[in-house]
């Protein structure tokens, strides 16, 4: 509530309005405390899902997967063999914190996702407006990215529309496949509800698609990280601590 | 709108799945680890498995899958041949004098030959067996359910919580009563349609379809019933737990 889109404002209000009441673009106490809790839960599922990993280094398509199975990927073509491989992970640490992690994860994603669906937050700040879904808006976005230049409008701290898609994509796509390629491997929930096996074709192409997206989020992470620190590390840093 | 549907949709499932658990008979032990771990870890523990049992209160078969899905030869893992005497010795008689007893808080103990158990009605079911490493394989199994067995020895006492599973080389694990009596949990003697090879467990091996292959024991040597898993190995329930694995491995 009352973390107008600066675009939306503009539009909406005139000029003279906004300065009794500029739009607030801080991060809201829910925001804070759960993308924190989140970070905490993420390096621990990401930690132990490779321990979890090195134990078989193997990825399979399908229902099933074993040693001497046709293999997707194997470690052992990278130079790394099994042995070496499973001495560097420890599955019985890695299960008990990815699955603890898991629960963290998950229960924190729910307060996060009501909670923002519930103040509008998703509607106000991250859902893109008309007017950025163009693609000139867009391309002019792009090329200041590929110019290594900060967005010059970006100055009230409202997000940028390639920030809000990724962001929107990776609550709503990345984090779901996530959890369901996750608990497609899992003997009890599959017994459950045998339609996640139907939906991603296999146990085994459940496993090989949740490294998949692992990868693909660390990727994410990467850049986040990176346009965090191209706008100013410490400035950024600090606002999703305090909201100023 | 929306709200009002999910709450409805959230009473429908939710009404019933309570009232099949309440008829099963079930207890604590149907939704918590017979030794619940500290902290955040044993917290997780716990919702895992109450998740699990809730999700499975109908007893839901899990995937049986198609003759042509079967590896064989199917994968060994672990222990293919226990070196302890008397299994070598069976073993080496075919399991001619081999006996499964059936002892603890039973209401018959009695003791069992392989042919007595193959006589039992059986059961043959194409499931996957999926390791807690990440390899998973799907073989043909056939057996006597397991639930059977306990009743060829006039069933269990009121005070009975947990089945015990002692094999050849030294392992031991806990069920509760919840998983024995699923369909699928079967004591195995055949595999892939011939006689269960010695790799896989011979002569005979436990079928938890819900759970990873280490609560799927192989090379049984005694079943026991009893009422609480303190005194058996660490207490926690299990080998696999007495190590640090879940005791619940639905997950």
């Amino acid at each position: 509530m009352g973390v107008d889109s600066a675009s939306i404002s503009e539009a909406r209000r005139p000029a003279a309005e906004t300065s009794v009441r500029p739009p607030s673009t801080a991060h809201s106490y829910n925001v804070r405390i759960c993308h924190w809790i989140n970070l905490v839960s993420c390096v621990y599922l990401l930690w132990s899902g490779v321990h979890i990993f090195l134990d078989f280094p193997e990825l399979y398509w399908g229902h099933t997967g074993y040693r001497g199975h046709p293999a997707a990927f194997r470690l052992a073509d990278w130079g790394l063999s099994w042995e070496e491989a499973g001495a560097l992970g420890d599955r019985r640490w890695g299960r008990n914190y990815h699955f603890t992690a898991a629960w963290v994860f998950l229960i924190n994603g729910l307060v996060y996702v009501v909670w923002n669906l519930y103040s509008s937050h998703f509607r106000n700040r991250m859902w893109p407006a008309r007017a950025e879904r163009t693609v000139g808006h867009v391309g002019a976005e792009l090329r200041d990215h590929l110019r290594w230049r900060s967005r010059t409008h970006a100055a009230d701290g409202s997000y940028g529309t390639l920030q809000k898609a990724s962001y929107l994509i990776l609550i709503f796509l990345f984090v779901p496949l996530m959890i369901l390629t996750g608990i497609a491997q899992s003997p009890g929930f599959t017994a459950a509800m045998p339609a996640l096996l139907d939906l991603f074709g296999g146990r085994q192409t459940a496993r090989t698609l949740h490294t998949i997206a692992t990868v693909a989020l660390v990727l994410f992470v990467l850049v986040h990280v990176l346009e965090v620190a191209a706008a100013g590390f410490f400035v950024k840093v600090r606002s999703m601590i305090t909201g100023k | 709108m929306s709200m009002r549907i999910s709450r409805r949709a959230w009473l429908t499932t939710s009404v019933p799945a309570l009232g099949g658990l309440l008829l099963t008979g079930c207890s604590r032990e149907t939704f918590v680890p017979p030794r619940v771990r500290g902290g955040l870890i044993g917290a997780a523990d716990v919702l895992t498995m109450s998740t699990n049992r809730l999700l499975l209160s109908g007893q839901q078969l899990a995937r049986e899958y198609s003759r042509s899905d079967v590896a064989n030869p199917f994968p060994t893992w672990n222990q293919t041949n226990p070196r302890n005497a008397e299994y070598q010795r069976h073993a080496s008689e075919g399991f001619k004098n081999w006996r499964l007893p059936i002892s603890g808080l039973v209401q018959r103990p009695r003791e069992l030959s392989l042919d007595e158990i193959r006589s039992l009605p059986a059961r043959t079911q194409i499931t996957a067996h999926i390791c807690e490493q990440g390899w998973s394989a799907i073989g043909e199994w056939t057996g006597a359910p397991l639930q059977r067995l306990i009743e060829e020895a006039g069933g269990v006492t009121p005070a009975a919580r947990y089945v015990v599973v002692d094999t050849f080389d030294g392992w031991y694990e806990g069920y509760d009563l919840f998983e024995v009596a699923h369909a699928q949990t079967i004591l195995a003697y055949r595999l892939n349609g011939r006689d269960l090879p010695r790799g896989n467990g011979a002569p005979l091996r436990l079928r938890v379809e819900r759970q990873c292959g280490y609560k799927n024991l192989k090379f049984l040597k005694s079943i026991r019933v009893v009422e609480s898993m303190a005194g058996i190995g660490r207490g926690t329930g299990g080998i696999n737990s007495d190590f640090g694995f879940h005791w619940f491995a639905g997950v």
